[in-house]
């Protein structure tokens, strides 16, 4: 294996039609040196740096705007995170919810891209104590 | 640039970090140097007594030695940080990010540095996602 490895998450938006299944299928295609996982949510890579890069710039080609990846700190199958262990994975919650997040991401990248000008709501505040003294009396 | 991204372990940061073409730290890639250094203790120890002790740097002794702990990693990459992004309103039962002091702790290193900074929040509805992104990227291409 090469000196420097990273291994990579590929997450793929809930919106996005692609699979885990294509994304393993055109990672085994592309005859490159990398492990590769398919997950629940899309796949892992691990490998050399330059090769892991050559395969995320294909994999983010079958849809590039719904297609997320961030690196992760335990290399596939360790012991210490995989599941078949009985490894925790204490990062899958920030995960979970993230990936939820990504269908609006997505359209937000789609909208940076187009240029698109975006203006900020305001935020809904709380209300005052007088404002719900007003609603329970309205209510009684 | 380096961009200190929080979360740490934020995939929507990383990705978007890396995507207008910056280098992202993140908590992922410390603990990857950690897990990947065979000369690191036995598993599953991958935060060893030398790392509380570092977290001296940022954290005062009497502060419980889990705040210390995380700030052993997490306070080289604000050292190392050029500009950071926080993205805020991150539910706090998130794994690693489960320590709301830690949180406090570093939001006030960064600001100390006085690098550039964007404070964003997460998305709840589409058009917050558009202006969220918006801002991520009109950051990122300043930085430039």
């Amino acid at each position: 294996m090469p000196k420097e490895t990273e291994t990579r998450m590929i997450v793929i938006a809930p919106s996005s039609s692609v699979t885990p299944d294509q994304i393993t299928r055109l990672i085994h295609t592309l005859n490159t040196e990398v492990t590769v996982k398919e997950t629940c949510y899309g796949a892992m890579v691990e490998g050399g740096k330059e090769e892991v890069a050559r395969v995320l710039d294909a994999v983010r080609k079958l849809d590039p705007n719904r297609i997320f990846t961030k690196v992760r700190g335990f290399p596939i199958g360790d012991a210490r995170r995989c599941r078949a262990h009985h490894g925790s994975r204490p990062g899958f919650t920030q995960l979970e919810k993230e990936w939820e997040c990504l269908s609006l991401i997505e359209k937000g990248v789609a909208s940076a891209e187009k240029g698109e000008v975006t203006a900020e709501a305001p935020r809904r505040k709380r209300i005052t104590i007088d404002e719900l003294k007003r609603i329970v009396e309205e209510t009684e | 640039m380096k961009v200190f991204i929080m979360p740490p372990n934020s995939l929507i940061l990383y990705d978007l970090v890396e995507r207008y073409g910056h280098t992202p730290l993140s908590l992922m890639g410390a603990i990857s140097k950690r897990v990947m250094n065979p000369e690191i203790e036995s598993p599953p120890i991958n935060v060893t007594p030398n790392d509380v002790k570092k977290g001296l740097k940022y954290a005062g002794i009497e502060v419980p030695s889990g705040i210390r702990g995380r700030l052993a990693i997490w306070g080289p990459l604000v050292d190392e940080a050029e500009a950071s992004i926080i993205m805020e309103d991150a539910p706090f039962e998130f794994g690693c990010v489960g320590c709301h002091r830690t949180d406090e702790m570093v939001r006030f290193l960064v600001k100390k540095r006085k690098i550039p900074l964007l404070e964003v929040r997460y998305p709840t509805s589409e058009d917050e996602a558009k202006v969220l992104v918006s801002k991520i990227k009109a950051f990122l291409e300043g930085l430039k």
